[in-house]
C-alpha cells in the first residue's frame, strides 16, 4: 500500500463509524463481525451444554438405584431424548461453528466470513430452535420421547411435543446449512495470497470438508422429518406398514444422515488437536498430506457405513457383510491420524500446558472408542449388543472425550487470543484431571453393562446392574461439578486473568500467533502476504491491516 | 469497511452450495422409490404377494409334518378383533392347507384394514408359500362387521430339516385416511 493511502487512512476512518465496536445489546443482535458471532455460538453451545448435561444428571439420578425412584418412565424417555438431540444439534455442532467463526479468518488471512449478514442469521436461528425444545416440556403428552434419532412408528405417534422438535430440526438445519456455506466461501475465496489448499492449517481442511458433509445430510434429515410430519398431519404413509410404507425406510434415510452426522461431530476436533499436538511438541505436525487425505477418506466413507446401525433390522447376509467391513475399513484413515499425531509427538519436546493435556486425553480416549466402534462394527457382535450400554459408552467415548475435550482444548488453547488474557493454568489442570478421571469412571462401567446386556432408554434395571449403575451416577455427578469449575475459570480469567503475549505458545506457528492480542477487533481488513508451510506455518508475512 | 462485500465470485459458489443443499433434499425423498425397487429385486418385504406354487415345491412322497401354530396381534387402540379359527395344525410339506381367521370391526364406524404378516423363526418366510391371503389387499369393514377370511399356502417340501415349528402372525392395522 503506498504511503497516501496510509496517510489517509486515520481521516477515513473517523469519518466512517462503523470503525468503533459497536455497544449495547445492538452488538449481539446485529452482530456482523466474525469475532462477535463465534462468541456468540459459543457462549450459546455452552448454555446447551448445561442444559443437556442437567437432563443427563437426571438419567443418571434415576439410574443410581433399581426401581423408579425421581421419574416415571415417559418422563425419562423425554430425557434421553433431549438430552441427545440438544447436546449433539445445540452444544457440539455449534461450538464447532463457533471456533470455525472465530478462527478460522485469523488463520488464513481474511478480513470475515465471506457472508457476514448470513453469518447473523445463522446464530440467530438457534436460540428460537433451542426455545422450542425446551418448550416441548410443557405441552399436553411432553416432549419428544422416541431417543434422540426418532425412529418411525414411536415418532408418527406421539404428541405435539414431536411436532416441536421436528420445527426445532428445520430450524437447526437451515442454520447449520447457513453456517456451512459461509465456512466454505471463506476457505476457497478468502484466503491470503500464499496460502494455498495444500498449506493450510488443518482446522481449515477439518471445518472445510465438515461443512460439505453438514451442506450434504442436513437436507437428508429434514426430509425425513418432514416425511414424519407428513405422515403425523397429512394422511401420508411413509412409515406406515398398513399403508404400503415401511419403517424400516425410515432408519435407512436417517442414517444416511446419521452416520456423516458421527464425522461432523468428530472431524473438527481432529482439526483442533492437529494443531495442539505440535504446539506442545515443538515440532511441525508429522504427515500433514496423509492427514488430509485421511479427512477426506472418512469424510467419503461416512456415507457408505449407515447401515451398520441396523444390523438387527433383518438384511441379507450380503449387506450385513458389506456395511461391515466398509466400517472396519474406516478404522484405517483414522489410524492414520492417530499414528501422525503419536508420531508428531516422538521426540518432541513436549511440555504438558491445559490445551495439550485435554489434546492427548482425547487421543487416548477417543482411541478407546474407536476400539469399541470396530467391535460393534462386526455384524454377529452388534446384533448382541444393539441398544445396551456398551453403544452407549462407545459413543460417549468419542462424543464427549471426543469432541466435547478437543472443545476444552481449543477453548483452553485459543483463550489468550480471543480474550487478551491467560486463564489460571492451575484450575485448567485440575479441570482436565478432574474431568478424565470422572470420565471414566462413569462411562467405563457401561461398557460391561451393555455387555452384561443392560438395555438403553430404560429408567429402571435388574438387581445384577446396580454396582456399574451406581459408579456411572457417581462419576457423571462428580464429571458434571468439574464443569463449573471450567465455568469459573473462564469467567474469572475473561477480567482477571493476566494479560497474554502475542503468542503465548513458544510452539504456535500459525497465523493466528502472529497478530496482536487480544486479536483486532477487524483483522486482515487488507489481506497480508504470506509465505506459509504445510498446516498453516507461517514463514513470513508481509502487509496486512487491522483496526 | 468491516470488510469487502461479497463478490460475484463468492454469490455464485453460495449458488452451487445451495443447490446442492436443495439436491440432498430431494435425494432423502428419492430414496423412497429406491428402496422400493429394491426390495421388489430383492424380494425383501415380498410377504404381501401372492406365491406361485410349481411342482418344484410339491412333494410325491410324504414328508415329516411341520408344526404351524397361528396367532394375531392388534395394537391398543385399533378397533379390531382378530383371532384365528385354527391355533395350530401339523402340516406335511408339499400339501396345501386351508386356514380361517375371523375379523371383527368392534367400531361403530366403516373402518379399512390391513393385516401384516409375519413369521417365526424370520427364516421361515421363505418356505411357506401363500395362495391366497386377507393380506394382499385393504379390507373394507362396515360398523360392527364380522368376516372369515381363508388363508390357503403350502409349505415348501424343501424346507430344512431343523425348521419344524412354524409361527404364522398377523398384525391388523388400520389404514387411515381411508375410513
Amino acid at each position: 500500500m503506498t504511503a497516501i493511502d496510509s496517510a489517509l487512512q486515520p481521516a477515513h476512518d473517523t469519518a466512517h463509524g462503523h470503525h468503533a465496536k459497536p455497544s449495547g445489546i445492538t452488538r449481539w443482535l446485529f452482530a456482523t463481525n466474525h469475532k462477535d458471532i463465534g462468541s456468540l455460538y459459543l457462549w450459546f453451545a455452552f448454555s446447551m451444554f448445561i442444559f443437556g448435561g442437567v437432563l443427563a444428571l437426571c438419567i443418571r439420578a434415576e439410574l443410581f438405584r433399581p426401581g423408579l425412584q425421581f421419574w416415571q418412565p415417559e418422563l425419562f424417555n423425554q430425557f434421553t431424548t433431549l438430552h441427545g438431540l440438544i447436546m449433539v444439534f445445540g452444544a457440539i455442532m455449534p461450538a464447532f461453528t463457533g471456533l470455525a467463526n472465530w478462527m478460522l479468518p485469523l488463520m488464513i488471512g481474511a478480513p470475515d466470513m465471506a457472508f457476514a449478514r448470513m453469518n447473523n442469521w445463522s446464530f440467530w436461528l438457534l436460540p428460537p430452535a433451542a426455545l422450542l425444545l425446551l418448550i416441548s416440556f410443557a405441552v399436553p403428552g411432553g416432549a419428544a420421547a422416541a431417543g434422540w434419532t426418532l425412529y418411525a412408528p414411536l415418532s408418527t405417534q406421539m404428541g405435539m411435543g414431536m411436532d416441536l422438535t421436528i420445527f426445532a430440526i428445520h430450524i437447526m438445519g437451515v442454520s447449520s446449512i447457513m453456517g456451512s456455506i459461509n465456512i466454505i466461501v471463506t476457505i476457497l475465496n478468502l484466503r491470503a495470497p500464499g496460502m494455498t489448499m495444500m498449506k493450510m492449517p488443518m482446522f481449515a481442511w477439518a471445518s472445510l470438508i465438515t461443512a460439505y458433509l453438514i451442506i450434504a445430510v442436513m437436507p437428508v434429515l429434514a426430509g425425513v422429518v418432514t416425511m414424519v410430519l407428513t405422515d403425523r398431519h397429512f394422511g401420508t404413509h411413509f412409515f406406515n406398514a398398513a399403508g404400503g410404507g415401511d419403517p424400516v425406510l425410515y432408519q435407512h434415510i436417517f442414517w444416511f444422515f446419521g452416520h456423516p452426522e458421527v464425522y461432523i461431530m468428530a472431524l473438527p476436533a481432529f482439526g483442533i488437536v492437529s494443531h495442539i499436538i505440535p504446539t506442545f511438541s515443538r515440532k511441525p505436525l508429522f504427515g500433514y498430506t496423509s492427514m488430509v487425505y485421511a479427512t477426506s477418506s472418512i469424510a467419503i466413507l461416512s456415507f457408505m457405513v449407515w447401515a451398520h446401525h441396523m444390523f438387527t433390522t433383518g438384511m441379507p447376509a450380503t449387506a450385513q457383510l458389506f456395511f461391515m467391513y466398509a466400517t472396519m475399513l474406516i478404522a484405517v484413515p483414522t489410524g492414520v491420524k492417530v499414528f501422525n499425531w503419536i508420531g508428531t509427538m516422538w521426540q518432541g519436546s513436549m511440555s504438558f500446558e491445559t490445551p495439550m493435556l485435554f489434546a492427548i486425553g482425547f487421543i487416548c480416549l477417543f482411541t478407546v472408542g474407536g476400539l469399541s466402534g470396530v467391535t460393534l462394527s462386526i455384524a454377529a457382535i452388534d446384533i448382541q449388543l444393539q441398544d445396551t450400554y456398551y453403544v452407549v459408552a462407545h459413543f460417549h467415548y468419542v462424543l464427549v472425550a471426543g469432541a466435547l475435550f478437543s472443545l476444552f482444548a481449543a477453548v483452553y488453547y485459543w483463550f489468550p487470543k480471543m480474550t487478551g488474557r491467560m486463564y489460571s493454568e492451575f484450575w485448567g489442570k485440575f479441570h482436565f484431571w478432574w474431568s478424565l478421571l470422572w470420565f471414566n469412571v462413569t462411562f467405563f462401567p457401561m461398557h460391561f453393562l451393555g455387555l452384561a446386556g443392560m438395555p438403553r432408554r430404560i429408567p429402571d434395571y435388574n438387581m445384577q446392574f446396580t454396582d456399574f449403575n451406581t459408579m456411572a451416577s457417581v462419576g457423571a455427578f462428580c464429571f458434571g461439578l468439574g464443569q463449573l469449575i471450567f465455568f469459573a475459570n473462564m469467567l474469572h480469567s475473561l477480567r482477571h486473568g493476566r494479560p497474554a503475549a502475542a503468542k503465548p505458545w513458544e510452539g504456535a506457528d500459525t497465523l493466528e500467533w502472529q497478530i496482536a492480542t487480544p486479536a483486532p477487533y477487524h483483522s486482515f481488513v487488507e489481506a497480508p502476504d504470506l509465505e506459509v508451510g504445510e498446516n498453516g506455518r507461517i514463514d513470513a508475512m508481509h502487509g496486512g491491516k487491522h483496526h | 469497511m468491516d470488510k469487502p462485500p461479497a463478490t460475484l465470485h463468492d454469490n455464485r459458489l453460495l449458488l452451487k452450495l445451495l443447490l446442492l443443499a436443495c439436491v440432498m433434499f430431494v435425494f432423502a425423498w428419492g430414496l423412497i422409490p429406491v428402496y422400493d425397487a429394491l426390495c421388489r429385486l430383492t424380494g425383501l418385504g415380498s410377504l404381501q404377494r401372492p406365491d406361485t406354487v410349481g411342482s418344484q415345491r410339491l412333494a410325491a412322497t410324504p414328508l415329516a409334518p411341520v408344526l404351524l401354530t397361528f396367532d394375531a396381534t392388534v395394537q391398543p387402540g385399533l378397533p379390531w378383533q382378530v383371532r384365528p379359527l385354527t391355533r395350530t395344525l401339523h402340516a406335511v410339506p408339499g400339501e396345501f392347507v386351508r386356514v380361517d381367521y375371523e375379523i371383527t370391526n368392534a367400531s361403530n364406524r366403516q373402518v379399512i384394514g390391513q393385516a401384516i404378516p409375519r413369521y417365526l423363526p424370520a427364516a421361515a418366510a421363505e418356505y411357506v408359500k401363500k395362495l391366497d391371503c386377507f393380506c394382499f389387499a385393504q379390507q373394507a369393514f362396515a360398523p360392527g362387521e364380522t368376516r372369515r377370511f381363508p388363508v390357503v399356502f403350502v409349505v415348501d417340501k424343501n424346507v430344512p430339516a431343523g425348521l419344524d415349528s412354524i409361527t404364522l402372525a398377523y398384525t391388523v392395522f388400520d389404514v387411515p385416511g381411508r375410513s
